[in-house]
């Protein structure tokens, strides 16, 4: 009795461990991003707030009109995120710096879908109704789509949004990065089209980087030295360039680690071929013949 | 065979069902409102707060609770420790009971229920929810399958069908018989396969959340995360059979079966020890202790979960006396389950931190309801069956 | 009602040209506006110099307020119609601009690399279409006007920033809109108007324009007039 009580602990623990650890041969994780694809670059510091976005991404999209679509004052006063019927929009923030009457200057600046590189999204999302295209959009086929809202546990920007009030075919909405748009030659999105500054910069991601670099090169007082998205979570297809800091206009400090790095190796670590589940049937198979021999043919189940 | 489970011969409408029946009504008003208003009726979900009880509890929690059936499976039949037997039936009826509730939970949960089936056509291997989903719709199934010889020792050869029904009998009372005959033979296949897809959901409901490092509380966000849920799983296994035939032999009046539980608590010392070793050593090799005073209610419930729900019941074991009294098994695997429960709702609730918004979630009335409704639902389900199916261990005066 | 027909007759004098067919065209509006229309040939290189530079250059070359050929724009281009089309072009007073900034190379900030081109050129001369993928750094035509414009007038603390301080909302053809007899006589002119534009009839009864009771210090030879507002006096009150 002892000694099996001890043999059964050594398994138990074996098992265990040879379910948890992973094996030598576990490929190494790659990135599943697209070799080129385009990109917006946001200069908050040439943002002027005046919602233009916002009504544009509306139009395109078939969303209902925005909230006060002319207002440029207290529709500031909350602080917005996108939802069910805006894919996009544009928040006020006083980040203490001030001009030289020292009136505090504003800093507005737009939310949407990030189209991270490496998604968590859609490494999430359980049908695949999630993917990360050519052209760098994340895309979201409603088809697919199931409702479990995962893809809003994962996302580390806090994007995709749901249509809660629809009790039966809700839908998660998020920024579509206009792919009707840019997918044919020439196509920009609506926002970046409509913005008349030229806030949003769209282009191939690459070209975009070298933009960013060139403006933090020529005005190193206009702007903080850091690219916001280049290597966030693994680079994403939207970057921001900013004066104030990131985190004060919402946009998190994030690690560079892509988020579905460390759940993709585990998983595939431990399930491909299904190797371990295998492995585990066979031990325990052969476990159970080794316990039970002394007994009829194995018993009856249930029972 | 060393014992013979009966059906239970007792009135089923007792004060306590009635009280269910309530529980049950409310929830099922609450869940036809749900698919007439939608999810943003009854709910405090938001776009920020994604996950509420409905999966921390209705789905996470029901799974780790649902750990007894392959367990004790485990233990009586692959181990060969037949001595077990007389608490797998119970265990197992949890474990198909506390599925298929995880399964319904769901179908509320998500917003396109008709659509639950997608996930068998639509493949996503590197998504955790896909692996859980596709276990937990196998496990299912195979639990259903170590249920039938239940259903069938109790009605092979006398199938009786009410009404129009009574043309089938012939075909029920064949279909009884065959399977019954065919599952005696291979019925070593499901157990083992049983405790295979378990030890791969439980693993994984952990891993769900690896995908978000930056919304989950330090303190739980580990990458050792689905082996803690592992090892809590089968941790929390022989307390919640403790837990749950303690309940059910004192409501139904039964002996007590401490006699065989008391063993089961002395491998729960191994188990649960193994369990707080590696989320206590998980903590100083993260260097997350830093994070245990500073009085934040993730913190205090992170306390919490550690030391009422792991360590003072491990403490409590490791004294004889404790385990020798059935009140003190029953206090010991009762904080255990809680912590377990306390955890899954910690990792996914209380320790899931929006980035931007502040959004302190608490679950709407409605929302409980639905819950509560649930668990009303399953006990209830749990007491018709074991009135009317050999499930639980007969008291002495009526077996022979 | 009958007091806010009163009052939007009025505007009759705006919807006059909506009515007649002929309508005098004011001639430096039609001459921009046909120079709005002009597209220039795209400059692919500038001479990169800086601002301080660039004013010398500027002032080396002797050019003067005298030298400003054209004294109003359109801010109006096909390049921007191309893409989107919400607003009125912008009325800019450039030679008013250029009195006021005195700085030429404020707004005329490079030059062509090509030395024989002219010191300063229009904005749509390098300014064209946006997101060119040659000229990833260049700024389109639209965003230059505006930047410039803009970040100016913020600067300066002068001069408007907000949308409609510039523009004026593209405004529809109201011949398609309303449908009026051969001579309407004021009041049915006022009630087509009433018809949509109804929270301005309202609003209008709440302004000085009608409410006005007391002295009218700045209305020459009716300074001592107290009773000015349209709701006292049968001046314009069909």
């Amino acid at each position: 009795m002892q000694i099996t009580r001890r043999h059964f602990f050594g398994v138990m623990g074996a098992a265990g461990a040879s379910v948890a650890v992973r094996p030598p041969t576990g490929h190494a994780w790659q990135s599943k991003a697209p070799p080129d694809p385009f990109g917006c670059l946001v200069d908050l510091t040439r943002c002027v707030g005046c919602r233009k976005c916002e009504e544009a991404c509306a139009e395109v999209n078939g969303l209902p009109e925005p909230e006060r679509v002319n207002c440029q004052c207290t529709i500031f006063e909350k602080d917005r995120r996108p939802d069910h019927d805006a894919y996009t929009v544009v928040n006020r923030y006083y980040t203490g710096k001030v001009d030289e009457f020292d009136k505090p200057v504003p800093t507005y600046a737009k939310v949407q879908c990030m189209h991270c590189q490496d998604p968590a999204c859609v490494s999430a999302c359980i049908v695949g109704a999630l993917t990360k295209d050519e052209t760098g959009t994340v895309r979201y086929d409603v088809t697919r789509c199931i409702g479990c809202r995962y893809c809003m546990v994962a996302c580390p920007f806090e994007i995709p949004a749901y249509e809660y009030h629809d009790p039966i075919t809700p839908k998660v909405m998020k920024c579509t990065f206009c792919y009707d748009r840019i997918s044919k030659q020439g196509g920009v999105p609506g926002c970046a089209t409509i913005c008349p500054t030229e806030a949003i910069t769209f282009g191939r991601r690459e070209t975009l980087l070298e933009v960013a670099k060139k403006r933090l090169k020529e005005n190193p007082a206009r702007y903080l030295p850091h690219i916001y998205g280049e290597k966030e979570v693994g680079g994403t297809s939207w970057m921001y360039l900013s004066g104030v800091p990131f985190e004060q206009v919402n946009l998190p400090a994030l690690p560079e680690t892509p988020s579905p790095k460390l759940s993709e190796t585990v998983q595939h670590s431990l399930f491909t071929y299904l190797w371990s589940p295998i492995l585990l049937f066979g031990v325990l198979g052969g476990l159970m013949a080794w316990f039970n021999k002394n007994d009829n043919p194995p018993d009856k189940g249930g029972a | 065979m060393t014992h013979a489970a009966q059906p239970l011969k007792r009135p089923l409408w007792t004060p306590g069902v009635l009280v269910m029946l309530v529980f049950m009504f409310a929830g099922a008003v609450a869940i036809i409102a749900r698919f007439t208003g939608g999810i943003g009726y009854v709910t405090n979900l938001t776009n920020a707060r994604p996950w509420g009880i409905w999966v921390g509890i209705d789905v996470a929690t029901g799974v780790a609770l649902a750990a007894g059936g392959f367990t004790t499976a485990a233990l009586a039949h692959i181990f060969g420790r037949h001595y077990y037997e007389p608490v797998t039936r119970p265990a197992l009826l949890t474990a198909v009971l506390g599925y298929t509730f995880v399964v319904i939970g769901l179908l509320v949960d998500i917003g396109r229920s008709w659509a639950i089936w997608k996930p068998m056509f639509y493949w996503n291997f590197n998504s955790v929810l896909f692996e859980v989903a596709m276990c937990v719709m196998i496990y299912l199934t195979v639990l259903y399958i170590e249920f039938l010889p239940i259903v069938a020792e109790q009605f092979k050869g006398r199938v009786n069908l009410p009404g129009i029904l009574s043309g089938l009998n012939r075909l029920v009372d064949g279909f009884l018989q065959t399977a019954d005959r065919i599952l005696g033979k291979v019925m070593w296949v499901f157990i083992i396969l049983g405790v295979v897809l378990s030890c791969m959901h439980q693993s994984s409901l952990g891993s769900l959340m690896l995908v978000a490092p930056t919304k989950l509380h330090p303190l739980w966000y580990t990458p050792i995360l689905p082996l803690l849920f592992l090892t809590s799983a089968i941790a929390v296994g022989y307390p919640m059979v403790v837990f749950e035939t303690t309940l059910a032999t004192a409501s139904f009046k039964l002996d007590s079966e401490v006699k065989i539980l008391a063993p089961l608590t002395k491998i729960t010392i191994f188990l649960l020890g193994f369990y707080m070793v590696l989320k206590i050593g998980d903590m100083g090799v993260r260097g997350t202790w830093i994070y245990l005073l500073d009085g934040t209610y993730q913190t205090n419930s992170f306390l919490v979960e550690l030391l009422f729900g792991v360590m003072i019941p491990w403490i409590m074991l490791l004294f004889k006396p404790v385990r020798q009294s059935a009140r003190g098994v029953f206090t010991a695997a009762a904080l255990i389950v809680g912590g377990v429960v306390l955890n899954r709702v910690n990792v996914f609730i209380v320790g899931y931190r929006s980035p931007l918004t502040e959004n302190g979630y608490f679950p709407a009335p409605s929302e409980i309801l639905v819950t509560l409704g649930l668990i009303a639902t399953l006990m209830f389900i749990y007491r018709v069956v074991v009135t009317y199916l050999p499930v639980l261990q007969a008291p002495k005066e009526v077996s022979s | 009602m009958i007091k806010k027909i009163m009052v939007c007759a009025c505007l009759i004098p705006f919807l006059a040209g909506v009515c007649t067919a002929e309508v005098w065209k004011a001639p430096d509006q039609e001459q921009a506006r046909e120079r709005a229309k002009e597209t220039v040939p795209f400059i692919k290189e500038y001479k990169d110099d800086c601002q301080i530079s660039r004013r010398i250059c500027l002032m080396d070359a002797g050019i003067s307020l005298d030298d400003v050929s054209t004294v109003y724009f359109l801010l109006d281009s096909p390049i921007i119609k191309e893409r989107e089309d919400h607003y009125e072009p912008v009325r800019f007073a450039h030679k008013r601009h250029a009195a006021l900034v005195d700085d030429c190379s404020k707004c005329h900030h490079f030059r062509p690399k090509d030395e024989d081109a002219l010191e300063t050129t229009r904005c749509s001369a390098c300014h064209q279409d946006s997101f060119n993928p040659e000229y990833p750094e260049r700024i389109g035509l639209k965003a230059a006007y505006h930047q410039q414009c803009m970040e100016c007038h913020q600067q300066e603390a002068k001069g408007p920033v907000d949308c409609t301080g510039c523009h004026l909302k593209h405004v529809p053809d109201h011949k398609e809109l309303v449908k009026l007899p051969d001579n309407p006589d004021p009041i049915q002119v006022t009630q087509a108007c009433l018809e949509c534009h109804d929270t301005q009839g309202e609003d209008m009864l709440k302004t000085a324009h009608w409410l006005w009771r007391g002295p009218s210090p700045y209305t020459t030879g009716h300074r001592k007039d107290i009773l000015h507002g349209k709701g006292t006096t049968a001046l314009n009150n069909f």
